[in-house]
């Protein structure tokens, strides 16, 4: 039997629609599957995710099945393997938002783009909450006279209860180290990374020119974020925009501080650890020393490395705005990564990303097994701020 | 694509003189009983054309409704416009847009209300697009500013945490969708006096683009309507039916965080949280849930969170405004039997 031949007419305006969407970002690919191969959906569904069929298609103007497209979490696995260095993750964020001018996003995510636009968060919380994490903390509102960083602390580490310990851990190790930092408490802009990531490129652009007028009238030279994905706004988007603040990483920041001797660690009870890269922090930029720099100078810790992990690490299954869509079980990706760290022989799994941590949490909580402490780095170091 | 159009002759004692201020309510009904909306707009519409001095009119349409008519008029109308036909018994989308459309046009209200239901929904945007007027939808209260005639709607918007107050000053009729619920019902009176005014059609086939072949009923879950929700965590351990029955006992829904909907004891419909259904109930029962974030936000609109768990140091307890430290496994059978004695004594 021969298989029958398929014809489509190439759509002209729709051709050119994608085309101006992804500025040409899939024209380089030469379809050679790469990315297909490697997607962890493929592990995760029966079907996987045709990563190349998607870059096919925006090549050709012929769009067919897009639902597939809010399957990606934005972990970069692909990019990272990619022969022609195309920037697929890129491509299919733009492509989501033909999703949107059709008006055919998933049920509950215009409500995450309004929130955006009501509350200043992704999370649907009430702006005027914003400080409630630090409502013991007498943080001081960000003054450039006064002080050199602006500590951005964004909406999930603001709201979500968990995340916000993180928060509260980070101010520890801050002013233990003597760094001269505020918060811009009520004021702080959400940074826009959902909306941008579920594809919405008109009102992200909206919502960071805000931010940056705000980080401008503020006078912000400094910033050192919390959560990698903000860090990757602030590091990548916003300088397209005009912004020439300095970004880092709580992460690196903290490594640094550790290196050049402002933070002393002390000695805990020994414990084995091992660590998550969050896919931002490692394949979105690089950043896969800082993070272990901080472990291996917390005296007392045992550093027990998870495989795969570095730039082959298993995404967590929350970024790509997949934090506001439903994954089947026994499809996600935090199961496998929670299965990995049991199988390093660590009794905590550290990572260094807010989204992380709820993932890893939330499978660790279901999965059973031995049972590890899911934490963030930070958190690690402000546990050894006092000598045990 | 040209359609013959259905014409609609006005009857006698269609208040032209009325042309632009009268409040109309779109009645919706199935079984021979209004949707509960349509009498709560009726009531809400009477107050405001007392206030406003005009009439206020319900446009049924259906077959053999008149009954209905009559019942519209103690529940508040000044008159009921029917538009009966028995191919007019099912809701069409499109003939009805039509034929909405068209006694609209005619009868020029000021005014224009639907409930916010499925197919009130789905009318009221074609109405708007067909009539060039504006449209608020999902209205939670409506208010009129007499000295201008000009209906302010209140949307709730995005979780319930902004308050939008929307109006269509110029553009006629000024239509609203209003929620279910949040208006009370009148009280019937049987004495009211009213006219029902039967609209002559002649309603083509052609206005008829799909046909109903087939009813099939299933019952869908929308938590988000729910006032009493009993939710159950991965603390339950799977008990679910005792969960359904303290629902039951109470009047109120279930509804669960994620692992028990993976593991199969209730619909992922029922599933609650940033990735389920976000629900404004009046009281939230959360058995057994630990309260991650991503769940909280799906419960903490509620008018009252009563948290039972085990562990003191549960999360939950921090959004409850009652919190019980205590095992859902002897809880709930506590609970239900003091409902149980409760019952008893008041049988006595």
């Amino acid at each position: 039997m021969t298989e029958e031949l398929k014809t489509f007419t190439l759509n002209d305006d729709l051709w050119q629609e994608l085309l101006e969407l992804t500025d040409g970002a899939a024209a380089p690919c030469f379809q050679c599957g790469v990315c297909t191969a490697i997607c962890p959906w493929g592990d995760a569904r029966p079907d996987g995710f045709s990563v190349r069929g998607i870059l096919r298609a925006a090549q050709l103007g012929e769009l067919g099945e897009l639902e597939s497209l809010w399957l990606c979490s934005g972990c970069l696995q692909c990019e990272a393997s990619c022969p022609r260095g195309v920037e697929i993750s890129g491509v299919i964020q733009s492509l989501r938002y033909l999703l949107w001018r059709r008006r055919s996003s998933l049920h509950n995510l215009p409500s995450v783009l309004w929130s955006c636009y009501w509350n200043n968060n992704p999370l649907g919380q009430p702006p005027s909450a914003r400080m409630d994490w630090a409502v013991d903390l007498n943080l001081p509102d960000f003054d450039p006279s006064q002080h050199e960083w602006l500590f951005y602390v964004g909406c999930t580490a603001s709201y979500d209860r968990r995340a916000q310990e993180v928060a509260r851990a980070a101010v520890r190790v801050l002013r233990a180290a003597g760094v001269s930092f505020g918060v811009l408490g009520l004021d702080e802009p959400c940074c826009g990374e959902s909306v941008l990531r579920l594809g919405h490129r008109p009102f992200f652009e909206d919502m960071a020119r805000k931010a940056l007028a705000i980080f401008d009238q503020r006078e912000v030279k400094h910033l050192v974020a919390l959560s990698p994905h903000c860090y990757d706004m602030f590091a990548h988007e916003y300088p397209q925009l005009g912004a020439e603040f300095d970004v880092q990483h709580i992460t690196r920041f903290v490594a640094d501080l550790l290196e050049q001797g402002r933070l002393h660690l002390h000695a805990g009870d020994p414990v084995r650890v091992t660590f998550h890269d969050p896919c931002l922090l490692g394949r979105g930029n690089g950043e896969y020393e800082a993070p272990r720099t901080i472990l291996k100078n917390t005296p007392g810790l045992e550093f027990a490395p998870m495989q795969p992990e570095g730039e082959d690490g298993l995404c967590c299954g929350g970024g790509g705005g997949r934090m506001y869509l439903e994954t089947p079980p026994g499809e996600r990706f935090g199961d496998t990564r929670v299965r990995q760290a049991q199988a390093s022989g660590a009794s905590v799994l550290a990572t260094a990303c807010p989204l992380c941590i709820a993932c890893l949490e939330d499978s660790m909580k279901v999965l059973g097994g031995e049972p590890m402490s899911v934490l963030d780095v930070v958190e690690i170091a402000a546990r050894h701020l006092e000598p045990a | 694509m040209s359609r013959k159009k259905s014409r609609l002759e006005l009857p006698e004692g269609y208040r032209a003189d009325q042309a632009g201020q009268g409040i109309w309510v779109y009645l919706e009904h199935r079984d021979g009983e209004f949707a509960s909306v349509s009498l709560e707009l009726l009531g809400k519409g009477r107050k405001l054309a007392d206030q406003a001095g005009v009439e206020l009119s319900g446009l049924l349409l259906g077959d053999s409704v008149e009954t209905l008519g009559e019942s519209a008029i103690s529940f508040g109308a000044d008159e009921v416009c029917v538009i009966e036909d028995p191919r007019l018994a099912a809701f069409n989308l499109e003939a009805f847009s039509d034929l909405v459309c068209q006694a609209v046009q005619e009868g020029k209200p000021g005014v224009l209300l639907l409930g916010a239901t499925h197919d009130g929904r789905d009318l009221a945007g074609r109405l708007a697009v067909r009539l060039q007027t504006g449209l608020n939808a999902d209205c939670t209260e409506l208010v009129l500013d007499p000295a201008r005639g000009v209906l302010i709607s209140e949307v709730t918007g995005f979780g319930g945490g902004i308050i939008a107050l929307l109006e269509c000053p110029d553009r006629r009729p000024q239509m609203s969708t209003v929620r279910p619920g949040v208006f009370p019902l009148p009280e019937r009176n049987p004495a009211r006096k009213g006219r029902v005014l039967r609209i002559a059609t002649n309603i083509t086939d052609e206005i008829f683009a799909t046909t109903v072949l087939e009813k099939e009923e299933r019952h869908t879950v929308d938590l988000t309507q729910a006032d009493t929700l009993v939710c159950g965590g991965r603390g339950m351990d799977g008990d679910f039916d005792s969960l359904r029955e303290l629902a039951s006992v109470l009047g109120g829904d279930v509804g669960g965080t994620r692992p028990p909907v993976d593991d199969g004891y209730i619909e992922r419909e029922r599933q609650i949280g940033q990735t389920g259904v976000v629900c404004h109930p009046k009281v939230a029962l959360c058995l057994g849930i630990s309260g991650a974030f991503h769940f909280v936000v799906g419960i903490e609109q509620a008018d009252l969170v009563i948290a039972v768990n085990s562990d003191p140091e549960a999360p939950i307890f921090e959004y409850a405004d009652y919190g019980i430290v205590a095992d859902v496994h002897d809880f709930i059978p506590a609970l239900l039997g003091a409902f149980e004695s409760y019952r008893e004594r008041a049988h006595a």
